[in-house]
């Protein structure tokens, strides 16, 4: 087969234990400088892709090449210079500096007895320079924590000097900060210095906006395999993960959504992401929610609809018509309130600003997010306004109106 | 405590290093000179170089009998506790010694068999390297079992099970033995059992030497590799260490001295595992090319201190050597870690 080129390439891949196959027809083709992510439920055989790939697991059928040689011929020695590895496994390392964690990546290449040259604490250095785990050389390996050890064990297989890294789950058990840290070096090096990533991810967030090419893994199949912006949507994704209720994945934003079907009590005004942090905070309180009137290119109206609540769109760059403006009076007649969340009022959507006029003169209470003077202006003299200017005073107050309105 | 990160510097190790080298000199030194009859140091150049009389007692005490026995509890110490570092490595486990195995229940078993049953079916007396051959034979009878399993099984628990189980039917046997043998050589067996480097002649201890200081040579070999385990099989082979020649070559070593120093001494326990974890908490790396050497001049050190304080501390009675390094052994141990926090 013509594998010219590739730093990793697979041919007829079928991966499993023994004989029996776990997924079959694996097919990727790694790029200098590629990421290549892995997704899919756990259990789906991420890790079983990954140490095959790496000469661990022997292949149930067909072959696995790093650049034109079989890895599973390869000399473990070669195929350590060529190939370093991130597993998810913990260590048990006792009185192991972050520097001597990191020097174990030069084994490949010392002598017999593991003596570093002065080349050796150069490249040492410089990986663990890479990762931003220099200050932390001379700290003890165990007293680190998850990130830092992560950002070590990184250095520590950027010394073997790899054209591909193989990285399963590197950033499960990671805080946020660290999540993206340890991504961002990834993506450098991938940029910078032509290293090929392949890893298996859990955060499907973080997969889309940081690999260049994603496998989607489930039930013993590759069910989608290409750039995230082709692949990537909301079908499937949710049929990835067998999402059915209760959560929806959003692709604009790369998020997932938990939904709130409930009936609409509380009609939520919006517009140019106002919405958003309203939604899920109402949301959260157990309420139903009317939203409207959307345009559909509006950012609160991908969120709305990954969250799947009741909302009155109008079309991209259309202006609102009667329909909608109907529809929404409908709605908001039924909601026990009215949240303001103070959106931009322009003149694509000055009909919302009419619809909390109508809310007032209905004797709906608005909880309002605005400005009071311009709340007051848009609203009517007279209308039942309640003011909050945070969102936890909104919660407050939200749930303190609804205790009395359900007592009398 | 948990942040205690003391690193040491080469120059650092290479000083206590030498401070272990010059207690072991001085502990050898105190072995010869101390006993029912003390010798000074002069004296002890003296007879070393040839100037007494070979019929002068004090030369038949020390060449005969004192200097055998140090050089034997040197050699066996260094051993026991080269064998329990490479093996608390093997396993990743900082309580394992050497005779987690079951080495030295089969040991026992051939010895029993050799001491009971030789006497009991009508030998008259058993010879020393007879014995020698019964144990090293039964130690590596057990160890081959271990290999075997050891290719059949991947996880390291379940090893340590199987060397676990397999010296337990030993013992059984063992005991078994014990209800059917004679009291004279009962007697001689428990003695056997209790450990000691007593009766060392020169010819056993050649024989020590020329085991134990090749296997010592050898597991410096294995420096690299055992460093690359310390990270688990899975790193280490991902970086190019041929795991499972490690994994055989280990073993092997360390089943070797084992059953040589239990061969002549018996069973000595502790020193395998006290000495590795004294000598990583001194040092404070796990670094195998500095631990190798330190365990094996520390686990000399600390044998020929025990040996010592076994012959001397209630003379003329001399106590079980096994006893002495328990006692020395366990509170150190217990007293390192508390100190440092953690293993």
């Amino acid at each position: 087969m013509n594998n010219e080129g590739y730093i990793l390439s697979t041919d007829h891949l079928d991966v499993g234990y023994e004989s029996r196959t776990v997924i079959e027809g694996v097919d990727i083709q790694a790029l200098k400088g590629q990421t290549i992510c892995l997704i899919g439920p756990n259990g789906a055989g991420k890790s079983t892709i990954l140490r095959t790939l790496t000469g661990m697991l022997s292949p149930v059928n067909g072959c696995v090449y790093i650049g034109k040689n079989d890895v599973c011929r390869m000399k473990s020695a070669d195929r350590a210079k060529k190939l370093a590895v991130v597993l998810t496994e913990k260590l048990n390392l006792n009185m192991t500096s972050a520097y001597e964690v990191t020097a174990m990546g030069r084994i490949p290449y010392t002598g017999f007895f593991g003596r570093l040259s002065d080349e050796d604490k150069k490249i040492i250095e410089e990986c663990l320079r890479t990762v931003g785990a220099w200050e932390l050389r001379n700290r003890d390996y165990k007293s680190l924590s998850d990130g830092e050890k992560q950002k070590v064990m990184i250095a520590r297989a950027l010394a073997q000097r790899p054209e591909l890294i193989v990285l399963d789950e590197p950033t499960s058990h990671l805080d946020i900060k660290h999540k993206i840290e340890v991504v961002r070096i990834l993506n450098r090096l991938a940029l910078e210095t032509g290293l090929t990533v392949i890893l298996a991810l859990h955060d499907i967030d973080i997969a889309v906006k940081f690999c260049q090419i994603v496998l989607m893994v489930k039930d013993g199949k590759i069910v989608a395999q290409g750039r995230p912006e082709d692949i990537v949507r909301r079908d499937t994704v949710d049929r990835l993960y067998g999402i059915e209720e209760g959560a929806f994945y959003d692709s604009i934003l790369g998020s997932v959504e938990i939904c709130n079907e409930a009936r609409p009590e509380i009609f939520v005004t919006a517009g140019a992401g106002c919405g958003i942090p309203v939604y899920r905070l109402v949301s959260r309180l157990g309420f139903g929610i009317a939203t409207g009137i959307l345009a559909q290119n509006d950012i609160d109206y991908a969120v709305a609809s990954a969250m799947k609540l009741t909302a009155v769109s109008a079309r991209s760059f259309q202006p609102i018509g009667e329909e909608q403006i109907r529809q929404a009076w409908r709605y908001m007649e039924s909601c026990r309130f009215v949240i303001d969340t103070g959106f931009p009022v322009g003149q694509e959507n000055k009909e919302n600003a009419k619809l909390l006029g109508h809310a007032a003169g209905c004797g709906k209470t608005i909880f309002s997010l605005r400005d009071p003077g311009e709340s007051a202006e848009i609203c009517g003299r007279g209308a039942d306004i309640i003011y909050v200017s945070s969102m936890a005073e909104l919660s407050g107050r939200l749930q303190e109106e609804a205790g009395r309105l359900s007592e009398s | 405590m948990k942040n205690m990160t003391k690193t040491r510097t080469a120059a650092g190790r290479m000083l206590l290093f030498c401070i272990l080298l010059g207690g072991l000199f001085l502990i050898f030194l105190l072995n010869v000179g101390v006993g029912s009859a003390n010798i000074s140091v002069g004296e002890i150049f003296q007879i070393l170089a040839g100037k007494v009389d070979v019929t002068d007692s004090r030369y038949l005490i020390i060449y005969r009998i004192r200097i055998p026995r140090a050089l034997a509890s040197a050699a066996g110490g260094a051993a026991l506790a080269v064998a329990g570092f490479l093996l608390q490595t093997f396993f990743a486990n900082p309580i394992v010694e050497p005779y987690v195995l079951g080495i030295s229940s089969g040991s026992s078993l051939f010895v029993g068999l050799v001491l009971l049953g030789g006497i009991t079916f009508g030998a008259r007396s058993v010879s020393p390297m007879f014995l020698f051959a019964g144990a090293f034979f039964g130690a590596m009878l057990v160890m081959i079992i271990v290999i075997i399993a050891a290719r059949k099984v991947k996880s390291i628990v379940t090893l340590l099970i199987i060397g676990m189980m397999a010296g337990y039917v030993c013992s059984a046997a063992t005991s078994i033995m014990t209800a059917f043998a004679e009291r004279e050589s009962l007697q001689m067996f428990t003695m056997w059992s209790l450990g000691s480097f007593a009766g060392f002649t020169w010819n056993q201890v050649g024989l020590l030497y020329a085991i134990v200081l090749p296997m010592i040579l050898l597991s410096f070999l294995l420096a690299k590799p055992l460093n690359a385990l310390n990270l688990g099989d899975r790193y280490a082979e991902s970086m190019g260490i041929n795991v499972r020649l490690a994994r055989y070559a280990l073993i092997l070593i360390s089943s070797v001295l084992t059953a040589v120093v239990t061969a002549f001494a018996g069973p000595v326990s502790f020193i395998g595992l006290a000495v590795p974890h004294i000598c990583r908490i001194l040092f404070n790396t796990s670094d195998s090319r500095i631990l190798i050497p330190a365990a094996a001049v520390g686990g000399g050190l600390m044998a020929g201190f025990c040996d010592f304080t076994a012959r001397n501390i209630l003379s003329p009675v001399e106590l079980p050597l096994g006893a002495i390094t328990a006692v020395i052994g366990a509170p150190l141990v217990v007293y390192l870690l508390v100190k440092r926090g953690d293993l």
